[in-house]
């Protein structure tokens, strides 16, 4: 019994195991009059229940918002949501919105500059002063 | 670690149960009976006549006339605890999570319905989950055991357990749900949403992980705080090395009496539900593909979701005796005896020394570490040294499991360490 052992969680990557996508519902929010649904009433009629079929995993829902501007709300796995206005937007354009909404992860936009990011502990170490030969000055 | 037949327990997922007649009504659904131990409510019935397809359908048990004889006559149909599986295929939430964990489609969404339905939420055991979880738990244990001994074949029995712990313990669990994007919904009923993970805070559930024995002296091992050896910890508790309770006797409500103070226990209630909950779904979910896809896809299912997750083992090491367990590891091996050597150093006289110790056997190095003392230095280089024996890996080897498929090579016996150093 000289040795105790202390409680750790693993810790899980998405995409190293399996894959979850995050985007998880989508709201899509349309106007029956107002001339800025235009697009969306079109890409509810033609390309919504194609773009649902291809996407098994997100949860949608429509609903009207009279005399309001057409949005896209994606809701993540991580509690967030991301909301898109599309007035005026044809619906391709639409479409590349709500393709935006199911890649993104829910993250907050951050800025990236190492080109690695990881969890796992470096193969070379952390350079140490007491090891090696040194440096004669 | 214990030998699990996970073959018989999947019959009880299939097994009879009476009718739905005793616990018709809201009222005395508040006093249904304590839920037990799962492996005392086991059937072993050879003849596995039913389908879950007919589970299903003998929902309509719910809404039989008998049902509303009751206390609620007013109403006509007494509500449900739980949604009704019919609902399961209209469910949104439902098909999107389905489709989210990339499940066959040989696993009916009634199913899935059915794995989010906590005993807390619905105690009836064919509309609830304690089945399929108890299933989902012990090839979750399985696995998760069989890939850690063979792989890290040295590892000491308690650094085993808690390793067990964080892959596939209860808090594991209910991050990987949390993962898979479960919401929990406010409060079970038959009005919620399927797709919704269901329990309550108020009703007793099922622990999910009673696998060991009940000792006889685990009142007093919780009171006066006794210890536990390792070796019965082995024997007797549950996978995860802690203290099965001694199941309490629950005395039998009688009929007349609506308010009874029986259930009123702390016991009975978990101490983290929503945990509990979380972690159950996810065995649950192990547990229907294991019932409809098969013992492979499980397996899989198990190594991409829970095994591959990350958990560095030597941060789960805690020394008290590091030098004198290098000592006595050495004297068992035939090396000899470990000496310490300062290596280097620097500032000896100034606030803030470092001194890099390195432990030798003869000419071999067993480990070396830097510290702000001559002491700390040894005995953290000694921890080095341990660690480095302790976490010795053969690589990747085949798992016993490998060869439970038709065609499997013939099983290549795998390094199996002699024990622990101190015991």
């Amino acid at each position: 019994m000289t040795i105790r052992a202390l409680e750790k969680v693993s810790v899980g990557q998405n995409g190293v195991g399996a894959f979850i996508l995050q985007c998880r519902k989508m709201d899509i929010h349309y106007c029956d009059q107002s001339g800025s649904s235009r697009g969306m009433n079109a890409f509810i009629k033609s390309q919504l229940s194609k773009f649902a079929s291809r996407n098994p995993q997100i949860e949608f829902a429509v609903s009207p918002r009279p005399r309001k501007h057409p949005v896209l709300i994606g809701h993540y796995i991580n509690g967030k949501h991301k909301s898109i206005c599309v007035k005026n937007m044809d619906s391709l354009q639409i479409l590349k919105k709500a393709e935006l909404l199911r890649d993104a992860s829910g993250e907050k936009i951050k800025r990236v500059n190492k080109p690695i990011t990881s969890i796992n502990e470096s193969v070379r170490s952390v350079w140490s002063p007491y090891h090696g030969n040194g440096m004669p000055v | 670690m214990k030998r699990i037949r996970y073959q018989q327990l999947s019959r009880q997922w299939l097994a009879t149960t009476p009718a739905r007649s005793a616990t018709p009504s809201q009222v005395s659904r508040l006093s249904r009976p304590a839920p037990t131990a799962l492996h005392c409510q086991r059937r072993c019935q050879s003849s596995t006549s039913i389908t879950p397809d007919e589970v299903f359908s003998e929902a309509e048990v719910h809404d039989s006339p008998e049902e509303s004889t009751n206390i609620h006559e007013v109403r006509s149909k007494p509500l449900l605890p739980s949604p009704h599986p019919d609902r399961a295929l209209r469910s949104a939430k439902l098909a999107a999570l389905h489709a989210r964990l990339s499940l066959s489609s040989k696993i009916p969404r009634q199913v899935l319905a059915r794995a989010l339905v906590d005993p807390s939420a619905d105690a009836h055991p064919k509309f609830n989950n304690a089945n399929l979880a108890f299933v989902g738990a012990s090839l979750l244990q399985y696995h998760t055991s069989e890939w850690l001994v063979t792989r890290y074949p040295r590892l000491p029995m308690s650094i085993l357990f808690a390793a067990m712990k964080g892959y596939a313990g209860d808090p594991a669990l209910h991050r990987i749900a949390r993962a898979w994007g479960v919401e929990a919904a406010a409060a079970p009923g038959e009005e919620v949403d399927p797709g919704y993970l269901q329990f309550s805070h108020n009703n007793p559930t099922v622990k999910m992980h009673k696998w060991g024995y009940a000792r006889a002296e685990s009142k007093e091992l919780n009171k006066y705080k006794w210890r536990r050896g390792m070796s019965s910890r082995i024997v007797l508790d549950d996978p995860f090395g802690n203290l099965v309770d001694e199941p309490e006797d629950i005395p039998q409500e009688t009929d007349g009496l609506e308010v009874s103070d029986a259930r009123n226990k702390k016991d009975l209630v978990v101490q983290n539900v929503d945990k509990n909950a979380h972690a159950n779904f996810v065995r649950a979910v192990v547990g229907a593909i294991y019932l409809h896809c098969g013992s492979e896809t499980a397996k899989t299912f198990i190594k991409s979701h829970v095994l591959s997750r990350q958990l560095d083992l030597s941060n789960l090491f805690n020394f008290s005796l590091p030098q004198r367990e290098l000592t006595r590891l050495c004297a068992r091996e035939n090396f000899d005896p470990p000496v310490a050597r300062l290596l280097s150093e620097t500032g000896r006289l100034s606030r803030t020394p470092v001194y890099v110790v390195g432990i030798y056997s003869g000419y071999d190095k067993l480990g070396e570490a830097a510290g702000p003392s001559l002491d700390a230095a040894k005995s953290a280089a000694a921890i080095n040294a341990l660690k480095s024996w302790y976490l010795y890996s053969p690589g990747e080897v085949g798992l016993p499991s490998d060869t439970f498929a038709e065609d499997a090579a013939p099983w290549k016996p795998v390094y199996v360490d002699i024990g622990e150093i101190i015991s």
